[in-house]
């Protein structure tokens, strides 16, 4: 039986953009969401299967690049024109959030239903602090996730 | 004169930590140049870090890595308290060592079932492995999520650890909340049994790795939380002595520098090496595992070092289980650790080797000065060398079976790029 909702943000904050999800999530905390539990993850894929496996809803918020303006929000976006990253170039660990959905789908651990909140991120160089761009961006997809939490409830 | 010249490209080096390039170039034949290129943006952490209170790094730099915060969080506390003349010791010091092998679980069983077997299973991925041998899989992320507990139950979380702080923790857990655990590792003590003999089994490359071999011992224990530094080579100093006996060194193709004994010679830190020179420390049930797995007191088949980290996952379990079963929680879950003006030093054994952190502070308890040398980069040399006697004997293989060597030979060093930077492509040159 899967029940309850799970928001994870992943994302390192010390990458610029790249930390938007774990911002995005800090925000939906706030909001104090009943039935919905936050976790921080580092997107490596057993440790999502373990994260959403006995959720109803899993609502993974990351920093995207699919070459869109930066701030631009992908809501319930999946698959190749969306990809999670980490560093410029792609996901900085091997195994990512398609490996965490193969992975998933071969073991029985997907959640019951999944929505992704990405952000397309402008500069994941060294450095906290997110750019303009993508922090003017944070409000809205704070409400993207609430949105798709109330939605499930 | 002609030149016999052949390039091969490959795009992704997959199932290691990071990201990073690898480029073998062979001409005539003969292996002519073998580099691991990390793009490292140049030591943001040890800059980010000036100007912190003292009380700072521990957290700051366990954002390194997300594979092995701890780590950093354990080298960095006790440089910290090394500067300020604090030793922490007793009950601290297992919560410590405990947190520590959870950390340790993790990433072994992380490594061992979903990066590493695959090669010796023949598949391309873990995700293809699971659909042939799910119980094994299931088993290897249950080891997993035994060290996740671990982290949860004294770390504050799983992922970043939030309960470490200089001189000790935030807050104790109760008895009641570690005691749990016991029952979680006596079954992960025996997936880590059956871990190594399954293991075992795979068919291993002959092949002989030269390196000087490098890593803490301490005086009773097998070496996780801290020790003497020593080498096959014959160091034994102690880790305030760490930068007179290994150096580091900047070369063009990456800005991961490279660590080096002063002479120039590379050296190996990691599983191999703990073992090599810890052989006498494993608890008694690793010491029986690794013999009927067929393993010396020695070890130095890069291949086999899957064998080394299952016992390795069978030593951080037993440790573990010791550290709960006596578990009493502190009157205090800290010493205070007031500032003062000086140089500390720090080193423990993360999973992939010897993480040194080096901290000048002033009076007041702000960070003047930063040092951190992760062991990927201390490897990256020894993994060269590695790969180009790999190489040479292997030529006569297509392009595509001897990438796919390379990279495994690569992945025998479980390489923590996060920790250097970003990264991994793999480039074969041949011309």
């Amino acid at each position: 039986m899967k029940e309850g909702i799970v928001v994870i943000g992943i994302g390192n904050p010390y990458r610029r953009d790249d930390g938007v999800g774990l911002e995005v999530l800090r925000r939906v905390e706030e909001l104090r969401l009943p039935g919905v539990r936050c976790m921080e993850s580092d997107g490596e894929s057993t440790s999502l299967c373990e994260a959403w496996r006995d959720a109803s809803l899993a609502v993974v918020v990351d920093a995207v690049r699919s070459g869109a303006a930066p701030g631009t929000l992908h809501v319930g976006t999946m698959g190749a024109d969306a990809v999670a990253v980490h560093t410029p170039r792609g996901g900085s660990h091997a195994l990512s959030l398609a490996d965490a959905l193969a992975l998933g789908e071969v073991l029985d651990r997907l959640p019951g239903r999944l929505a992704v909140v990405g952000v397309e991120a402008g500069d994941v160089a060294q450095g906290p602090g997110l750019s303009d761009a993508v922090a003017a961006a944070v409000d809205a997809a704070t409400e993207a996730v609430r949105a798709a939490c109330s939605e499930a409830g | 004169m002609t030149h016999s010249t052949r390039t091969l490209s490959v795009g992704e080096l997959s199932r290691i930590e990071g990201e990073a390039a690898m480029h073998v170039a062979v001409r005539d034949g003969l292996v002519e140049d073998v580099r691991l290129q990390i793009y490292e943006p140049p030591r943001f952490f040890e800059a980010f870090l000036r100007g912190r209170a003292h009380t700072e790094p521990p957290d700051i730099t366990a954002r390194i890595c997300g594979i092995c915060p701890v780590a950093y969080q354990m080298s960095a506390c006790q440089a910290i308290e090394d500067a300020c003349g604090v030793r922490v010791d007793g009950v601290l010091r297992d919560l410590r060592r405990l947190l520590y092998c959870g950390e340790w679980i993790e990433s072994h069983a992380l490594h061992v079932y979903m990066l590493h077997a695959p090669d010796f299973l023949g598949y391309p991925s873990a995700v293809h492995m699971a659909r042939d041998h799910r119980a094994v899989v299931e088993r290897g992320l249950d080891l997993k999520k035994t060290g996740n507990e671990i982290l949860t139950a004294v770390g504050g979380r799983a992922i970043h650890p939030v309960n470490v702080r200089v001189g000790g923790f935030h807050r104790a857990p109760a008895r009641a909340e570690i005691a749990p655990l016991r029952e979680r590792l006596l079954r992960g003590r025996d997936a880590a049994l059956d871990t190594v003999r399954w293991v075992s089994t795979f068919d291993f490359p002959d092949v002989h790795g030269d390196w000087e071999l490098v890593s803490l011992r301490h005086a009773t224990e097998y070496p996780i939380l801290d020790g003497r530094v020593v080498s096959s080579g014959g160091v034994d100093v102690a880790v305030r002595d760490w930068e007179s006996s290994f150096v580091e060194s900047h070369v063009a193709h990456s800005t991961a520098l490279h660590g080096q004994r002063p002479d120039g010679a590379h050296y190996l830190t990691g599983p191999l090496a703990r073992y090599s020179l810890n052989f006498d420390r494993l608890p008694a049930i690793a010491q029986a595992a690794a013999r009927a797995a067929g393993l010396g007191e020695t070890c130095r088949n890069p291949f086999q070092s899957i064998v080394v980290r299952a016992v390795e996952l069978l030593v951080a379990c037993e440790e573990a289980l010791r550290i709960v079963e006596r578990y009493e929680p502190p009157d205090r879950p800290f010493v205070d650790v007031p500032p003062r003006a000086g140089r500390g030093h720090g080193a423990s054994e993360a999973p992939r080797g010897t993480l040194y952190h080096r901290y000048d502070i002033d009076a007041d308890g702000t960070v003047t000065a930063a040092l951190i040398v992760p062991p990927t980069a201390q490897n990256q040399a020894a993994i060269e060398d590695d790969l180009r006697g790999f190489v040479a004997p292997r030529l006569h293989l297509s392009d595509e079976e001897l990438t796919r060597q390379c990279e495994m030979a690569i992945r025998n060093h479980d390489p923590c790029i996060s920790c250097a930077t970003h990264f991994l492509d793999l480039v074969v040159e041949r011309r």
